[in-house]
């Protein structure tokens, strides 16, 4: 039976599963519960420039049919990741990708510019499409001549492949795509949490106090694969799925819609070992009766 | 070490009106881990909505089993709820930080579902007195405490008032620590009640709006002393009384 693989980046993986950047941390936790089996790499918890101590809480709440999430980027500061957290990630059992937010286009560069001092990274990914801060998300990550841009300043600091994490929420994403394409980003990351809000309509407070947060559910499924379909046609660097997986068979209808690697976030929240679950769960239906 | 795991429910009870203890078969590694104040994430049966698992304390473990205590409050504590015995429920832990076990007599503070954890806690310690708050005798849990000293708001059992109406009758000088777990405001309440050098011993059983509940995902953010959050799940859920900003912690539920 020959070995199933996927690859990125000339790499080659035995699973396509990435942990979507603030669902893992930086993979530590689960390594120290032995649940990193399965996983190809992991995607960190976003990093700035300054440390963030995030949103007031609460900063997480169920809906009818997922998650409303804002924690606004809540990060120790590139110093500290640098200092303290990623030589422990060199313990890593896979890789990891940094996952890099900043307010200003040049901030971007700036983090990444202090992460090259570290060999841990084998990549980064880069967030220009957090809705849970104020330059985040809306009109920031939508525009194609900022996600150019942004992609250009980090492709000249860094020595190392970076996918573009793009919005779903405002603009067309494979323009956004193309533009990060066309500014040197080696994949782009489609895509993020879609701006929500939830309310008592008895009295009309909102469930956040930041009113709207950011949506991620098993029943984004559909929106992914629509984004990957769209997006993997209008460029030529690898896609990377992200919203919806909570099955094996969500992981490779991701794959025939074009993605590259397929990265778990909200499932992970509910099942910390969905990596070697879902890494069987796709083994039994690709090459049943294998082991 | 946590593990994820399908517990087998042995019984399922209402102990008091809408209020449920469920007692799972228990593993030796996680009669191992088990300790007073921490806590396991339970998945709602049935479909994946709710998607996040439900967080709860360690209510009792005893003879290869252990139970938690909660009220019925919304879509996800009522799946969790309507189990039978030989169901299985999916259990990720034990997590978190529970108490420090130091020696002495124990204060065991608490307000209605709060002392949900403290028939554990009083089976590790070598003796104490709980002093329990409820709006009446219907919320009420059983601390595991024989002398145990009540206040409801209704006055259906012991002294008609809050917790920290029973203050006043406390011998400081018998106790060594104290653990305190309820409503944010009632907390607020005791804390400012107990006097200095006792005060420092104070054990706080935190609760936050969970996402994980294994450190990664910084939702359960309670505003630390130090400045910014930590998070309920791994600094906590228990914690010293002096590590919380409590002027920026208000209740979110």
């Amino acid at each position: 039976m020959k070995k199933v693989t996927w690859s990125l980046w000339g790499r080659k993986f035995d699973s396509p599963l990435m942990l979507a950047s603030g669902t893992a941390g930086f993979g530590l936790e689960l390594m120290k519960m032995g649940m990193l089996d399965g996983v190809a790499a992991v995607v960190s918890k976003a990093t700035t420039l300054a440390p963030r101590d995030g949103n007031p809480p609460p900063r997480i709440v169920e809906t009818g049919f997922g998650i409303l999430n804002s924690v606004g980027l809540a990060n120790p500061g590139v110093e500290y990741v640098v200092d303290e957290i990623l030589p422990m990630a060199a313990g890593l059992p896979v890789p990891l990708l940094v996952n890099v937010a900043g307010e200003a286009r040049e901030e971007f560069a700036a983090v990444v510019e202090r992460l090259e001092t570290s060999p841990v990274p084998m990549a980064y990914e880069v967030n220009v499409s957090c809705p849970n801060v104020a330059e985040g998300g809306k009109a920031f990550g939508a525009s194609p001549e900022v996600v150019e841009s942004v992609s250009r300043l980090v492709a000249g600091v860094s020595s190392r492949p970076f996918s573009v994490k793009l919005t779903p929420n405002e603009g067309d994403i494979t323009e956004s795509a193309s533009a990060a394409e066309e500014g040197g980003a080696g994949a782009v990351t489609v895509s993020n949490t879609f701006l929500g809000m939830k309310l008592d309509w008895r009295t009309g407070r909102p469930a956040l106090l930041r009113k709207v947060g950011g949506y991620s559910s098993p029943a984004l499924l559909p929106l992914t694969v629509a984004r990957v379909h769209l997006v993997s046609e209008a460029v030529n660097i690898p896609v990377l799925a992200s919203g919806g997986v909570s099955g094996p068979e969500d992981v490779l209808e991701l794959l025939a819609a074009g993605a590259a690697m397929v990265q778990v976030g909200t499932w992970l929240m509910r099942r910390p070992g969905a990596g070697s679950e879902l890494m069987k769960g796709i083994l039994d239906l690709i090459s049943p009766g294998a082991e | 070490m946590s593990i994820d795991m399908p517990a087998v429910v042995l019984a399922r009870e209402e102990v008091l009106p809408g209020i449920v203890r469920i007692t799972m078969e228990a593993g030796d590694e996680f009669l191992e881990e088990a300790a007073p104040g921490r806590f396991i994430q339970v998945e709602a049966p049935g479909g994946i909505f709710p998607v996040l698992r439900r967080p709860f304390t360690l209510h009792r473990v005893e003879d290869g089993a252990f139970s938690i205590l909660f009220r019925v409050k919304g879509r996800g504590t009522r799946k969790i709820s309507e189990v039978s015995s030989g169901d299985t429920l999916r259990v990720l832990g034990p997590l978190g930080r529970g108490y420090r076990l130091a020696g002495g007599r124990w204060l065991l503070v608490g307000g209605g579902l709060g002392a949900a954890g403290f028939p554990f806690l009083a089976a590790r310690i070598e003796s104490g007195t709980a002093l329990l708050g409820a709006s009446s005798s219907d919320d009420l849990p059983d601390a595991g405490v024989a002398d145990t000293r009540v206040a409801t708001e209704d006055g259906s059992v012991g002294i008609r008032g809050l917790v920290t109406d029973l203050l006043p009758d406390v011998d400081w000088h018998e106790y060594s620590n104290v653990a305190l777990c309820g409503p944010v405001a009632m907390m607020k309440a005791v804390i400012k009640a107990v006097p200095p050098g006792i005060r420092e011993r104070i054990q706080v059983s935190t609760e936050a709006r969970m996402g994980c509940g294994w450190g990664a995902c910084e939702c359960c953010s309670i505003p630390a002393a130090a400045g910014g959050y930590f998070k309920c799940c791994t600094a906590g859920p228990v914690v010293p009384a002096g590590d919380i900003d409590w002027s920026r912690w208000e209740e979110t539920d």
